[in-house]
């Protein structure tokens, strides 16, 4: 169990320390790749909490998929641009970003709220379920178990999702259209 | 609380194994590049009628190793407008994606070095995040061949990531399981399930050749063909080599490598292309199941099937992969761009679609 809680320090550390520096760095292309090392490290946190399904997703969808939209994007919109925004002046305190400040410290009095009172170690259902057994074991397999639910339980969301990004897909068709003459 | 219990020995002697898998992981990887370096230089020469290396060594065999020797000892240039983390980080990163997909690969029966339930869908993550490093090798170079030749490889990858997502997809439905070790053991002897040749002849005792899932089920010939294809472009492979283009980009995003940087990226290429290889052997040819039936008293099957068969024949399979990989770059010329890209759209994602149905019709009522 000691190497699980090093490993959890270690990660966690390498996720805070690397959010801070995409939050902190001028440098907004170093910003994103330093977004990939926090991505990466929450998703061994994920692994950590036997959710190996959802780590390798989250590396998938967002370092597979996201981070190098966001890097094309980028590329495709030139040094100027960039530029103009690195030469932003950046005292800690600034007027720009009293709402992001605002924003950030009441979601942070909410998480700490959050945390404090709902006591998740002593919450009836985690108890209930360790004296039944009812856990899940390192060795155990979920992704049976994950798309059974999906497939019956959760087939309506699952269906509302895949037609949202249908109408994302065909939005984006329709938008990258050539306007048509006359 | 830092006290030692004797469980924590054994899970330290644990780590040390890990530990000595991985390098020996890297040791293959980096023995396969010299050898495949070597491999691409004779068959190209064979292919075009010409001698390849024959000075260093009988045959020229020691030739890639003086080319690795020369290129250690070479300045690492860093141009001077480039972004030096980038630069720097960049090889390796497109380096450590590739061996980390060598961590789920079985090699014989209970041979992996990490059993992973979910072990396909962790190599096929683990490759996406080259494309990352090409990016930032791209971007960092400060170079415009580079920044093309970067968004080129992105972008190819990224749109055959879908054909080849749908072809493994159809062999997992067959299959029935995500575990590369899992899918291995269902293509031999050593099954515990019985497979049907074509979905009609039980050949759950013969093995061999016959029991390999392109023939437990025909329709997955037509998705090897697909993934290979696709694992071709993934690997920035002629006739997919647009990304480093040589007549257009120079070298496309590595164009501004030199000395270690430059093996590092030449190393990822080689051991993709055996990654990809073993992925397709693993899914479609059988994985380390021996291409010998049973036939009668002469227990073929069942005398080539262990650790050390098995090694031997995912790894000759692969390999010959490779060598049909190798002999495709001598033998057809690069695509262009919208070629690339109808072929993918409009020809290998439709057909891998059909695939996945034909795969869900064949697992309900054939198997």
């Amino acid at each position: 169990m000691m190497l699980v809680k090093i490993m959890f320090y270690i990660l966690a550390a390498v996720a805070l320390g690397s959010a801070l520096f995409v939050a902190a760095s001028k440098n907004l292309v170093r910003s994103v790749f330093m977004f990939f090392v926090t991505l990466f490290a929450l998703a061994g946190l994920y692994v950590l909490a036997l959710a190996d399904f959802v780590a390798i997703t989250q590396i998938v969808i967002y370092v597979g998929g996201i981070l190098v939209l966001i890097l094309f994007t980028f590329m495709l919109s030139g040094r100027e641009t960039l530029d103009a925004i690195q030469q932003q002046k950046s005292k800690l305190i600034n007027l720009n970003k009293l709402p992001a400040i605002v924003l950030a410290v009441l979601f942070f009095v909410v998480m700490f709220i959050v945390l404090r009172q709902a006591d998740v170690n002593e919450l009836d259902w985690v108890k209930v379920a360790v004296a039944e057994g009812n856990v899940i074991k390192p060795d155990g397999i979920q992704i049976e178990n994950i798309g059974v639910n999906l497939m019956t339980s959760y087939l309506l969301p699952f269906e509302v999702i895949s037609i949202l990004l249908m109408i994302a897909l065909i939005g984006a068709a329709h938008l990258s259209r050539k306007e048509q003459e006359a | 609380m830092l006290s030692l219990h004797p469980s924590d020995f054994w899970t330290l002697s644990n780590y040390l194994i890990y530990f000595l898998v991985a390098a020996g992981l890297f040791a293959f990887a980096a023995l396969f590049a010299l050898f495949g370096v070597y491999a691409e230089r004779k068959i190209s020469a064979y292919i075009q009628d010409r001698l390849g290396p024959t000075e260093t060594g009988k045959f020229g065999s020691l030739q890639t190793f003086a080319d690795i020797l020369k290129m250690v000892q070479k300045e690492l240039i860093i141009p001077a407008k480039a972004d030096k983390w980038l630069f720097v980080l960049a090889p390796v990163i497109i380096f450590v994606a590739v061996y980390m997909g060598f961590a789920a690969l079985p090699w014989g029966p209970g041979l992996v070095p990490s059993k992973i339930n979910i072990g396909l869908y962790y190599v096929f993550a683990i490759i996406s995040i080259e494309t990352l490093g090409i990016l930032m090798a791209g971007w960092g170079s400060n170079n415009k061949y580079s920044i093309l030749g970067a968004m080129r490889s992105a972008a190819q990858i990224i749109s055959y990531e879908i054909p080849a997502g749908f072809a493994i997809i159809s062999a997992v439905m067959i299959a029935q399981s995500l575990d590369l070790q899992v899918i291995s053991t269902q293509q031999g002897v050593a099954s515990t399930e019985t497979i049907k040749f074509f979905g009609f002849w039980d050949v759950t005792h013969i093995g061999g050749l016959l029991s390999w899932n392109i023939f437990r089920a025909p329709h997955l010939i037509i998705a090897f063909v697909i993934y290979f294809i696709s694992s071709l472009a993934e690997a920035n492979r002629a006739p997919f080599d647009i990304p480093e283009a040589e007549s257009e980009l120079v070298a496309g995003f590595h164009t501004e490598y030199s000395g270690l940087g430059f093996a590092f990226v030449f190393l990822a290429e080689y051991s993709m292309m055996f990654l990809v290889s073993m992925i397709g052997v693993v899914l479609f040819l059988g994985a380390w199941n021996t291409p010998l039936p049973n036939i009668g008293a002469l227990k073929l099957a069942d005398w080539t099937t262990n650790i050390w068969w098995g090694i031997f024949w995912v790894a000759i399979k692969s390999l010959a992969l490779v060598g049909v990989q190798m002999w495709i770059r001598w033998t057809l010329p690069r695509l262009r761009v919208d070629q690339l890209m109808n072929l993918c759209w409009k020809v290998l994602t439709p057909l891998a679609f059909a695939c996945i149905l034909i795969s869900g019709v064949w697992r309900l009522w054939l198997m």
